[in-house]
């Protein structure tokens, strides 16, 4: 109960947080990251039972006629994230409250912050699939307000737009999917539907549900194809980048991927989709990320690579596939966040984040190139790092695989060669390399800006050294609860001398390669164009071109369907109309029944019918306006006569009444307006004209469809005994206006009157 | 006779609709008008003729003598005529305001609120 | 007692109107008692919903006649529930009109008017009748038209003969419906006429005024393809009354459907199913690239009532009970919403002088709460949780897997999104997006408490459905039973 307290008032927490900002200024960072300090403990704390298998669940039902609950379910995975969500946040709200100091809207980024972690904390720590989306859906929400922080520019809200609609299209693909998973395992909490991992392959729901969760997944952490929105994401303040665009929200993708491998992995469709996929976005990732020579980007083309190999490792599904990300995990959120960290603050300090246009900054920035250096020093997996440990487990875990270890390994040695040359690129040259020409004094940022960068370099290399402190259980906890068996993990920076240490070896010397190789590739992918054909042809021009489209579709829709023209509007209505009930209409009388009864007429009625045709003839035809007005009031008299023919005088009496009035109030109006012009061409005429009788032939014949049976009147027997006994009058149909159905009088006089408000308010009300 | 009164209303329906696909603001409510008459006689025949024999009760009798006229549709019908009075001369000084400030009543030139 | 609160609602707006009649030049007056009546009538609804969920389906014959020769007033838990939100519509758009009405309309009726809409629009919900239902559609119709036009401003006018022209299409085929369906069943009891319908001798007749009343009440509705009207003629009026008219008279239409094809012809009409199924994909998607299309924030409001109207019927089209109270849930969630972003909107422009999009920008700097309310209905009009329209799409999409209807499901989805990218384009655009133009606006304190009182209120309420969807939930499934199975509602109508 009090893990729901919590997430509550984080919420509360980021409701206040303007508020909060504008009493504590400079020192609010501190103080709210006291909060996230709170949870790391709080989580740090649960570690224990968690390490002896006994897993964290609440559960407080919130639609339970859809089987949604709001539900937590703490188990090693959720603990590793939760422990990465809340300790990194922390860090990060201090160091926004440095980097930001002087923006007007960090009360408001304190909000989003917050929100944020409440939400990606949701995500991690629940044990509903609805609940999870709900969590996942305000990490993308959160996410949209924090890139475009800086929303007064184009680029910032086009990349924010871009990131939610990319990861909306996704979750509406895992809404789709998480309820077919529902529908398949017949529940929505996960610890029963962990369970049923044998139901649920086999079901038929499964291959479609797989699909769609892994759309979602993808597009939120950043797999090739959907990987475009990443780099983008950059426009992003830096805190952002760090948190959520490395650390934290695009891991959630691979969250999922592990917290369902239970129930969902294994299969051929898994293997391929997942292990696929997560190899080419590694391999692909990390060719990317040598390009740019913004420090952030290139940051996030490394991590879109990361990403890749943490799915690749989730859809081998192996123990030691599982440990090794598992490891990965840890340490990657540990160095990236730090190096954004320090992009940062280099940021901050020199005003520019160009590669080429920073050196030699480690003399004047001590601190910062500690931090950065011990970042760069994981990152390219030189020992004693956890990135180190990390890759040799991924190396063990390709080689071991069943199918195609050699493929693997070398697809993986690429990729990390690659981020071996890119650790030097971003934390090498800037900092121990050639001094760039700098004018200004420079030195290390404040505490709030090296805090985070140091703590979490330096955790890197601190949870190596001593493993079985932190990083060992929280590994065992993790990989138990993906395999969903306990298995003991220990980490070693030694493990002999076995083929991964010699893959590492090749690693550091290819990567040293590349590094130094970097200008002359640069240059050769200049030549070839590269760029260009990227533009053109890949995703990112996708997205737009899809916008493109959607736009013009819409327009062109809008154009055609909403065309102004009444006339349009009337003939579509009229044309549905023909084809609804049309296609109801069967006749089944013979036509000599018909015949029958036109006989029974009578010779003044025939005429007076004539009549009316005659007029309505006139009505159409004329170009007078007052022959056309007076012709309607010739069929009106007409109506009225055969009201009174067929035995409704109160009725006939109404409608001359309401006739002759009618045709008084057209010849006011109608006096001062022109004559009738032919406006409309020829073919129109005729075509409207068709239309126009196809419509009254079906009316004709859906009366005579009705009267080909006999009516039996409910009411009127009613009407006809009781009219004078109870209700004390002998003209039926007026007892039944006033009395038996005087509700409808009552709103017959309000039409009325209403009617009359209108004209007046019409006649005197003028404004322009 | 139902027959017939089937033709007229089909036939009241079609020019009703003709003239409102018109393009002119007036002829659009002559077309309306003709509509209401349609429905009218449609309801007044559906609920089957009969002739001459109103649904009045004699003096002296103290309830409707079989055969009658079924009152129902006449009241219904005298509901929908008085309604379709109101709307109808609202809808005519509408047509006149519009003519007033438009000038003129080709509804090809009233798109304004349908423009893009 | 109980009685008393079924005719309420249609006495109190009645009454409020015609006093307000008696004080035609005293402006201030008719404000007073227009606020009052529309407080009143809410709480009446309220009381009526109470009462309903207590002792079941009430039933009052007008005039004391036995049905089915009277005229019936009924209410189930469906038609409660759509009188507490006309209540609380109606009370939202009168408190805004204090705040917005300009004095000129105010002069001409304006209270009165609302207060007959409201009553057409009462009406409706709680009759029994068929034809009596064609009155009060006519009631809501006249006085729409009025709204619509009062005023004359030439804009008005335009999108007023549009209106006026498609809106008595729909009226003449309603009537020749009721027709039809007098000259088959020889009653205009709705709950008479599910019984003889049912046993008819001649079931081939019954799907004919089925259609016409699909086709008339589909206008009403604004689904595709009958919906021109609306985009034609929803932005002209204040906002005030676009505002009420978006969050009612689409509904009436809605809800004139649902009760037609559950209590008259839930038997013999299948391949009506399937239609308003397509229907409602349709309509989905015109109404939300119509919105894409547009750039003036009120068009783009009006074809997103169009696109949301296809969700509502989508629950009809599936006809299971979850469906049907997917369907409630979502009017419910969207008349609130819709509502309060028409009003929304019209704070924009007393802000800034203009509805369109081009012209706007700035707000989120220098009105941030505006820019937290705006972004709670408009998040939640595109299906975001953990506000009311995401469970009401859940609710839906559930009911689609659950049929494997997956081309709905998907269409559902992808419109959500759609709707989205719509709502972060108007964010981008007046919110985010610095200002083109200074333009500084100061709106008294009684204003702003008038403009902003219905903004928050609703966006309050929005909010809690989404955190709380279960209370409503619950509603909606016992209304859809009720809807699912007429029984229930013949035997309290006509007291076998």
């Amino acid at each position: 109960m009090s893990l729901i307290l919590a997430l509550v008032l984080t919420f509360v927490l980021a409701a206040m947080a303007p508020r909060l900002h504008g009493l504590l200024r400079e020192a609010s960072g501190w103080v709210l990251a006291l909060w996230p300090l709170a949870w790391t403990i709080y989580l740090g704390g649960l570690t224990g039972r968690i390490t002896q298998g006994d897993p964290l669940y609440i559960r407080y039902p919130w639609m339970p006629q859809l089987g949604v609950s709001l539900s937590f379910y703490v188990d090693g995975l959720g603990l590793l994230f939760g422990l990465l969500i809340s300790g990194i946040g922390a860090l990060v709200l201090i160091y926004s409250g440095g980097y930001l100091k002087k923006h007007r809207h960090l009360g408001r980024f304190y909000l989003f912050i917050l929100s944020f972690m409440g939400s990606m904390l949701g995500l991690v720590l629940t044990g509903n699939l609805i609940a999870l989306f709900v969590f996942w859906e305000l990490t993308s929400l959160s996410s949209y307000f924090l890139i475009g922080f800086e929303h007064e520019r184009e680029e910032a809200r086009q990349a924010a737009l871009q990131a939610l609609l990319v990861t909306g299209i996704g979750g509406l693909a895992l809404l789709a999917g998480l309820l077919l998973l529902g529908e398949a395992g017949g529940t929505l909490e996960l610890t029963v539907l962990l369970e049923r991992g044998e139901a649920l392959r086999a079901s038929p729901y499964y291959l479609p549900a797989l699909i769609l969760i892994l759309v979602g997944a993808f597009t939120k952490s950043a797999q090739v194809p959907f990987h475009f929105w990443l780099p983008n994401a950059m426009e992003a303040p830096t805190p952002v980048s760090a948190y959520l665009h490395s650390a934290t929200m695009v891991k959630a993708g691979v969250y999922l991927l592990a917290r369902l491998s239970p129930a969902l992995g294994g299969t051929a469709a898994w293997q391929i989709g997942v292990t696929g996929g997560g190899l080419a976005t590694m391999v692909l990732g990390a060719i990317m990320a040598l390009g740019p020579s913004d420090l952030k980007r290139i940051l996030a083309y490394s991590t879109v690579s990361t990403l890749g190999a943490l799915t690749f490792l989730l859809g081998l599904g192996t123990p030691l596939a599982v440990k090794a990300a598992m490891t990965l995990l840890l340490a990657h959120a540990l160095y990236k966040g730090a190096l954004f960290l320090v992009a940062g603050a280099v940021d901050h300090e020199t005003g520019t984040r160009d590669v080429w246009k920073l050196g030699g900054l480690g003399p004047s920035m001590p601190i910062t190139a500690t931090a950065a250096g011990m970042a760069a020093l994981s990152m390219a997996g030189l020992p004693p790092s956890l990135g180190f440990i990390s890759k040799e487990l991924l190396y063990e875990a390709q080689l071991h695989a069943l199918h195609l270890p050699a493929l693997l390994a070398g697809a993986g040695v690429l990729a990390s060669a690659l981020l071996v040359a890119v650790a030097g690129v971003v934390g090498l040259r800037p900092f121990f390399g050639h001094p760039v020409h700098r004018t200004g004094h420079l030195h290390d940022p404040p505490p709030s800006l090296w805090l985070g960068p140091l703590l979490l370099g330096g955790a890197g290399i601190a949870l190596a050294i001593a493993p079985d402190m932190a990083a060992s259980p929280l590994t065992t906890a993790a990989v138990s609860a993906v395999l969903g068996k306990p298995t003991v993990v220990e980490l070693r920076l030694w493990h002999g001398l076995n083929p991964s240490l010699a893959l590492s070896a090749l690693t550091v010397l290819a990567g040293a390669g590349l590094y130094a190789a970097q200008p002359f590739l640069l240059d050769i992918a200049a030549r070839a164009r590269l760029k260009e054909w990227a533009a053109r042809w890949g995703p990112q021009r996708g997205y737009e071109r899809m916008l493109q489209g959607l736009n013009a579709l819409a327009t062109t829709q809008t154009r055609l369907l909403q065309s102004g023209f009444l006339r349009f509007y009337l003939m579509i209505i009229i044309l549905t109309t023909i084809a609804l009930v049309g296609s109801t209409i069967a006749i089944r009388e013979p036509l000599s029944r018909w015949m029958g009864r036109i006989v029974d007429a009578r010779p003044y009625e025939l005429m007076i019918v004539v009549l009316m045709g005659l007029a309505t003839l006139m009505a159409v035809l004329t170009s007078s306006r007052l022959a056309a007005v007076a012709a309607l009031g010739i069929v009106g008299y007409g109506v009225a006569l055969l009201y009174m023919l067929f035995g409704a005088p109160d009725l006939a009496m109404t409608q001359f009444a309401v006739e002759t009035l009618t045709v008084i109030l057209l010849v006011l109006v109608v006096y001062r307006l022109p004559r009738f012009t032919r406006l409309s061409g020829r073919p129109a005429r005729l075509r409207d004209a068709a239309l126009a009788l196809a419509a009254g032939g079906m009316m004709t014949a859906l009366m005579l469809m009705v009267l080909s049976a006999p009516l039996k009147s409910r009411l009127a027997p009613f009407f006809a005994a009781n009219s004078l006994t109870l209700a004390k009058g002998r003209n039926v149909v007026n007892v039944i206006l006033v009395d038996f159905r005087a509700l409808d009088t009552l709103g017959e006089i309000t039409v009325l009157a209403v009617a009359a408000i209108g004209v007046y308010a019409l006649l005197k009300l003028r404004m322009e | 006779m139902d027959m017939v009164l089937a033709i007229v209303v089909g036939g009241l329906y079609a020019a009703g609709l003709y003239m409102m696909m018109r393009r002119s603001i007036v002829k659009l409510i002559i077309g309306l008008g003709l509509l209401s008459h349609a429905s009218n006689l449609l309801i007044f025949t559906l609920g089957r003729l009969m002739r001459g024999r109103p649904p009045l009760i004699a003096p002296g009798a103290e309830a409707l003598a079989e055969p009658y006229a079924d009152p129902l549709p006449q009241a219904l019908i005298l509901t929908a005529i008085v309604i379709g009075f109101g709307v109808q001369a609202f809808a005519v000084v509408l047509i006149k305001r519009v003519y007033q400030i438009v000038g003129t009543d080709d509804l090809d030139q009233m798109k304004s609120t349908d423009e893009l | 007692m109980r009685d008393l609160l079924l005719v309420l609602p249609l006495l109190i707006p009645l009454s409020t109107a015609v006093i307000g009649l008696l004080f035609w030049s005293r402006p201030h007056l008719q404000r007073a008692l227009a606020t009052v009546g529309a407080g009143l009538l809410l709480a009446s609804g309220l009381g009526l919903l109470v009462s309903v969920r207590h002792g079941g389906i009430h039933t009052v014959q007008v005039g004391a006649w036995p049905a089915p020769f009277g005229i019936t007033l009924a209410a189930d838990l469906f038609s409660a529930i759509m009188v507490v939100l006309t209540g609380l519509i109606g009370l939202a758009a009168v408190l805004y009109s204090l705040g917005s009405m300009d004095a000129h309309r105010e002069r001409f009726g304006y209270y009165p008017l609302v207060h007959i809409l409201l009553l057409g629009v009462c009406g409706a919900f709680l009759t029994g009748d068929i034809f009596n239902l064609y009155v009060w559609f006519e009631v809501m119709l006249i006085s729409s038209f009025v709204l619509m036009a009062l005023g004359g401003e030439r804009a008005q006018l335009e999108g007023a003969i549009k209106y006026v022209t498609l809106n008595l299409m729909s009226s003449a085929l309603f009537l020749a419906a009721v027709g039809v369906l007098y000259g088959i069943a020889g009653t205009l009891n709705m709950a008479d006429l599910s019984k003889t319908l049912r046993a008819t001798p001649r079931p081939d007749l019954v799907l004919a005024p089925a259609m016409l009343l699909l086709v008339a009440f589909g206008i009403k509705a604004a689904i595709f393809p009958l919906f021109f009207w609306l985009p034609a003629s929803y932005h002209t009026p204040p906002v005030a009354v676009s505002a009420l008219f978006a969050g009612l008279l689409t509904k009436v239409g809605v809800y004139a459907m649902i009760r037609v094809f559950t209590l008259l012809f839930d038997h013999h009409a299948h391949s009506a199913h399937l239609i308003i199924l397509v229907a409602s994909g349709l309509t989905m998607v015109t109404g939300v690239l119509g919105a894409v299309a547009q750039n003036e924030l009120r068009r783009i409001l009006s074809f997103h009532i169009i696109s949301q109207i296809g969700y509502m019927i989508m629950g009809l089209g599936l006809f299971t009970p979850i469906s049907l109270a997917g369907s409630i849930f979502y009017i419910a969630h969207h008349i609130i919403v819709k509502t309060n972003l028409f009003l929304i909107s019209g704070l924009v422009f007393q802000l800034q002088g203009s509805y369109q999009l081009k012209r706007l920008g700035g707000l989120y700097r220098k009105h941030p709460g505006l820019a937290a309310l705006f972004l709670t209905p408009a998040l939640s009009l595109a299906g975001m949780p953990p506000l009311s329209g995401f469970w009401a799409k859940l609710i839906l999409v559930k009911a689609g897997l659950e049929l494997q209807q997956y081309l709905i499901v998907a269409v559902s989805l992808m419109v959500s999104l759609l709707t989205l990218f719509s709502m972060l384009k108007i964010w981008n655009e007046a919110f985010w997006k610095a200002a083109p133009a200074e333009h500084s606006a100061s709106l008294s304190r009684g204003t702003q408490l008038a403009l902003f009182l219905p903004v928050l209120g609703l966006a309050a309420i929005t909010l809690w459905i989404g955190l709380m969807p279960e209370p409503l939930f619950s509603l909606s499934e016992q209304a859809a039973q009720q809807l699912v199975d007429p029984t229930e509602y013949i035997r309290r109508t006509l007291g076998e």
